[in-house]
């Protein structure tokens, strides 16, 4: 620790404290440009400043350490001119062009002008400018680099925290422009963290352009609603258009970044295709009614069914809604057949929560960051959570960490990543296995090397990474869910680390907002709220599917979910669904579930209602409502109580959401402490961790066996590669492909596959090709990525024409496809 | 260098060498091509089991690859702008492995000092900075070139000696630049100043690279101090605020005195810019525009002032 004194304040701080960093401990507050929490300091718009008593120059406060005993300056009439000096040079060349500006009233230039700056322009010459017109690097970003203040937080958000890469300067002293390679159409994450981290209007918003004044908008802070990673966002809106989505400097694990789903997906809400009234099914067609109308007909339709109904649901649904659902379900109509995924069985989820031990209480994606050797295993984080990958990435360049990545398909993390193991799909446990016998010091068995088609020397340098640590952070992600084979060896490996004296933190990494919430409302079949274990099970999705296939099960409640879309297989879900006698769904569009609807009730956006989500981590955040639902549509949960008030006897027909949450804190347990107050406060400190928000350990753990059969491959041994799923990297689910700017990212189905597969069938990326499997097959477009592993195909299971579900079959394992130039 | 890099244990050294000087560039790759085939170079130097490898590379011609952070940013592929310091190169350079950084004018002593020995070698030049000095002069002198001479020889005897004295006897020393063009003007009253460390920074000017140019009287100043202004624009990295947007303000205003468009309060607006830049860089390619312009400004400020009042040049 170290004193020193600032404007006459004595500080004590950490060593190497920057001098700025110790001056906002004291509250003062120095200007900045290039300066930016998270990035290597660069010190060069020389904003900030100070006097140093007894040094001749005036030296940058976010490059320089404070020392003992320092006695620093921060407004002496030096400091001050000083600032005033680099502001007129600022000024000098920039375009001044505020009126037109899409930043103008929210922008750091304005603000430290008016502050700092010199009231009267001195600069009688000429100017210099890059371009007359701004222009477009990306479908989501617009540039005007006269604008452009050079402090390059957006070359260095894209190298250090992205990882894209793709920005870099061109030219020189005052013609330096930061931009993409010789201004061309960027190939890149269309992230927008360049358009964030801009202090001036040089980067912009595309869709955003012209679009409102920041003045004129009303924000509401939220949560991201695609995947679990829980980013913080503020939803903006003007005239009851939601127009912006942001995130915000020290709020949220995310802090400023955001990946493209989070900043631009939000404008599924604004979609001319959102339901705005309820739909029943007459004489064959869907027809608007109101919900008068729709809850009578359910309540007439359901009548003669006995208790035997199902939701899946967890898609965009608040923690109230999943809670209130299974209440529904199980008290009101006393069924106890309820499900949160329509995609894995629920048997492997509750073997996933008691591996990653989700039942212990939440883990904090940053002390899981913190650790000796993160092992991320089963999971696409770059594409499937974005912002994970970014902490990642961020992490491992500033520590001396180990970071393995294994997985069938290369990503961007791998750069970051010491060790990249590329395995087999489906063979998660085989690689385990390995990794297990080789930290006991055993060979490996060759077959579980086979399997998962990796050498013994790959096996044992993850297990020498691992044993060689004191803290081990295992990320594994929804490929055990898929293929719950791998459970067992991913159980196996933290406890055989915890046995070696480790300290281990699990994260699961989950690819749908708040799914790890819908678990811990207790929608699933075997678990009540908090992990408790129910006495009798229900039925699963699949069990409900093939109940209602024999005619057994005669009414479905879907709310929010694809299942036609989403299910392990297309054809048993078509099949059961068009037995059903009442199919009831509850979803902002007419997905192609719903369109077999019976009834079809028009539900809300995450943004259009009050409550609570909890991410991956655990970790419980508020949301606010920012505008209201379209036309008739309406909260999911009143939907839900005026229902429930319908057609059972005894249920609220309105129930206030804070009240909910008070039940879920006292019913779970696990909620009872959790503190929702802080997440909507701005920090200064840079400390977004708020351990209070997380989750706490259940009273019982929660004891699952996880012995699961792998599957044999299907298909011909002729076809060449083993089909993968999971998520696009712009889509999650099937409501991204609603939002505008985030299907004219990706709109057409792909396959991808390696380099060197591509070159051995002569195919290259954008060709349209055709995959053929035993099941199913289509034609999309082709996309190429470096590094994947041999004999491997990917199919996201976003798109409609071309979901990956309908290659695959119920309890047969991984397809095998043929991919030919069609 | 290989006995500096054995001295240190370095197993990679470089020659960093501008893209203009082929060939140079050309001697240096066949010297290396030499020295390996004699085995002073490679994997067991002379049977000693020292290992070391010498590269030579190629820059573009940039200015600021002088500053020894940039030249390490410029050979690692990146853009040449200076580094943050600390860590200085020492702890953290190439590559963020610690690094030793001479001038090939420092190297080039050696043999002569293992040579001759060190007694020697401080016998040349003043006590506190010996050695030889090439000095490399340009401009108004009969015999411009590179000269060898002891450190601290004074001006008058490097222009009137060994160049040879003015180019026209009819116009006298207007002023001289000691040591680069981001070295002050020093006026004929300076003419007896030895050129060395000391006592050049004695008089408010510095010695710099040794570059000496010498101005007679048929130089106007406020042209001479736009060329240079200029050059320090062109040649600004963009990292910093100051430097990027200072000095080509400062370019624009002298071009305007030197094209007759003076406008009143330039002359003082050039010294108010001087201040905003001076001390406030990231690296010292800032402070030297302004240095030699302040340098232009104090010994010559009212031919700066003719030209605002008059429109024209007193002197051609």
């Amino acid at each position: 620790m170290v004193t020193v004194k600032i404007n006459g304040i004595e500080v004590t701080v950490e060593d190497n404290t920057l001098i700025l960093d110790a001056a906002r401990q004291a509250g003062i507050d120095i200007p900045t440009f290039c300066y930016q929490a998270d990035l290597m300091g660069v010190g060069s718009c020389r904003m900030c400043i100070v006097e140093i008593e007894g040094q001749k120059k005036l030296q940058p406060s976010c490059v320089t350490p404070v020392l003992h005993g320092m006695a620093i300056n921060t407004e002496t009439q030096a400091v001050q001119e000083a600032r005033a000096g680099v502001l007129e040079f600022f000024l000098a060349n920039h375009a001044l062009d505020c009126p037109v500006c899409d930043k103008a009233g929210e922008c750091e230039l304005q603000d430290m002008v008016y502050r700092h700056g010199p009231h009267k322009g001195r600069h009688a010459e000429p100017k210099f400018k890059f371009h007359e017109k701004d222009y477009i690097l990306s479908p989501v970003i617009v540039k005007n680099s006269n604008r452009c203040v050079n402090c390059m937080k957006c070359v260095r958000v894209c190298r250090e925290v992205v990882g894209a890469n793709v920005l870099g300067a061109l030219g020189r002293g005052d013609h330096q422009e930061a931009t993409s390679f010789a201004r061309g159409p960027l190939d890149c994450d269309h992230c927008g963290n360049c358009i964030e981290v801009c202090p001036v209007g040089c980067f912009m918003r595309l869709p955003y352009r012209y679009k409102a004044r920041p003045w004129d908008l009303k924000g509401a802070d939220s949560v991201c609603s695609y995947c679990a990673t829980g980013c913080r966002i503020v939803l903006e809106e003007r005239d009851g258009v939601a127009v912006r989505s942001r995130a915000q400097l020290g709020v949220g694990i995310n802090n400023e970044t955001l990946c493209a789903r989070g900043r631009f997906g939000f404008d599924y809400m604004t979609s001319p295709e959102r339901i705005t009234t309820p739909l029943i099914r007459k004489s064959g067609g869907l027809v608007p009614a109101s919900w008068e109308e729709a809850f009578g007909f359910i309540k007439d339709a359901a009548a003669s069914i006995p208790p035997d109904s199902i939701g899946a649901q967890p898609r965009g649904l608040r923690n109230e809604e999943t809670y209130t659902f299974q209440k529904l379900m199980r008290e009101a109509l006393g069924s106890p057949n309820i499900d949160s995924s329509a995609r894995w069985a629920h048997g492997a989820v509750e073997a996933f929560i008691s591996a990653m031990a989700m039942d212990r209480g939440g883990v904090s994606v940053l002390d899981c960051v913190k650790t000796d050797t993160v092992f991320v295993i089963g999971a696409y984080v770059s594409e499937e959570n974005p912002v994970t990958d970014y902490l990642i990435r961020r992490y491992s360049a500033s520590r001396n960490m180990n970071v393995i990545v294994a997985s069938p398909r290369a990503m961007k993390l791998d750069s970051s990543a010491n060790l990249v193991v590329r395995h087999m799909p489906a063979s998660e446990g085989a690689l385990l296995e390995a990794v297990l016998a080789a930290m006991s010091g055993q060979e490996p068995d060759p077959k579980a090397l086979g399997q998962a088609g990796i050498s013994a020397d790959e096996a044992k340098k993850i297990a020498a990474k691992l044993k060689g640590s004191e803290s081990v952070g295992i990320m594994a992600g929804t490929d055990f869910l898929r293929y719950p084979s791998g459970i067992g060896a991913l159980a196996k490996i933290s406890a055989a680390l915890e046995g070696l004296g480790k300290k281990v933190l699990r994260l699961p990494l989950l690819d749908r907002c708040n799914q790890r919430g819908a678990w811990e409302m207790g929608v699933h079949p075997a678990l009540g709220p908090g992990y408790s274990r129910r006495e009798t099970a229900g039925a699963g999705t699949d069990s409900m599917l093939d109940a209602a296939r024999a005619g057994s099960l005669k009414m479905l409640y879907l709310a929010g979910t694809d299942l036609l879309a989403m299910n392990g297989d297309r054809g048993i879900a078509g099949e059961a669904l068009a037995k059903l006698k009442l199919l009831v769904v509850q979803d902002m569009f007419l997905t192609e579930t719903a369109k077999l609807a019976h009834v079809v009730l028009p539900g809300a956006a995450l943004g259009e209602k009050d409550g609570t989500v909890t991410n991956q981590e655990g970790r419980v955040q508020a949301v606010k409502r920012l505008t209201r639902p379209p036309g008739k549509a309406m909260a999911d949960l009143d939907i839900m109580t005026m229902l429930g008030s319908a057609i059972a006897t005894g249920f609220p027909s309105k129930i206030k959401s804070a009240s909910v949450f008070d039940e879920i804190r006292r019913e779970t347990g696990i909620y009872e402490t959790v503190d929702l107050a802080f997440n909507n406060k701005k920090n200064k400190g840079n400390g977004h961790d708020n351990k209070e928000a997380l989750v706490r350990a259940a009273a019982a753990r929660l004891e699952a066996k996880p012995d699961f059969k792998a599957a044999a491959p299907a298909g011909p041994d002729s076809y060449p590669f083993a089909l993968v799923t999971g998520n696009h990297f712009f889509h999650s689910g099937t409501v991204s492909l609603r939002s505008e700017t985030l299907a004219g990212l990706a709109r057409e189905p792909v396959v991808e596959i390696g380099e060197e597969d591509a070159g051995k069938l002569g195919l290259s990326g954008g060709e349209r090709v055709r995959v053929r499997g035993k099941n199913h097959e289509a034609t999309m477009l082709l996309r190429v990525r470096k590094g994947t592993k041999k004999g491997v195909a990917f199919i996201p299971e976003n798109f409609e024409g071309a979901h990956a579900n309908m290659f695959f079959k119920r309890g047969e394992g991984i397809q095998r496809v043929l991919i030919e130039r069609s | 260098m290989i006995i500096t890099s054995y001295a240190i244990g370095a197993t990679r050294s470089y020659i960093y060498i501008r893209g203009e000087f082929d060939f140079g560039a050309k001697r240096l790759e066949e010297a290396i091509k030499e020295a390996h085939a004699k085995g002073y170079l490679g994997k067991n130097i002379l049977g000693s089991g020292f290992e070391h490898e010498m590269y030579v590379h190629r820059g573009y011609g940039a200015y600021i690859c002088g500053e020894e952070t940039a030249l390490l940013e410029s050979i690692e592929g990146y853009r040449a702008q200076p580094r943050k310091k600390p860590p200085f190169p020492a702890l953290a350079g190439l590559y963020g492995k610690p690094t030793v950084i001479n001038n090939v004018e420092t190297l080039s002593c050696i043999p002569a000092i293992i040579e001759k020995g060190a007694e020697w070698f401080k016998k040349l030049g003043p006590e506190k900075s010996p050695g030889p000095k090439i000095y490399c002069v340009s401009g108004h002198v009969k015999k411009p070139g590179l000269y060898e001479l002891p450190m601290g020889t004074t001006a008058r005897e490097l222009i009137y000696g060994h160049c040879g004295g003015m180019l026209h006897e009819t116009r006298p020393l207007k002023a001289f630049i000691p040591g680069g063009v981001s070295a002050p003007m020093l006026t004929p009253q300076d003419i007896d100043t030895p050129l060395d460390f000391d006592s050049l920074a004695a008089k408010g000017s510095m010695l710099g690279s040794g570059a000496v140019i010498v101005m007679d009287n048929s130089t106007c100043m406020v042209k001479m101090a736009y060329i240079i202004n200029r050059f320090f624009s062109h040649e600004s990295c963009g990292k910093c605020t100051p430097c990027r947007d200072g000095t080509p303000w400062l370019t624009k205003v002298l071009r305007r005195l030197e094209h007759g468009e003076g406008r009143p309060g330039d002359v003082e607006l050039l010294e108010s810019l001087c201040t905003n830049i001076f001390g406030r860089t990231f690296c010292p390619l800032g402070d030297g525009a302004v240095m030699a312009l302040r340098g232009a400004l104090k010994h010559f400020r009212q031919e700066f002032q003719y030209h605002v009042d008059h429109k024209m040049c007193p002197v051609s």
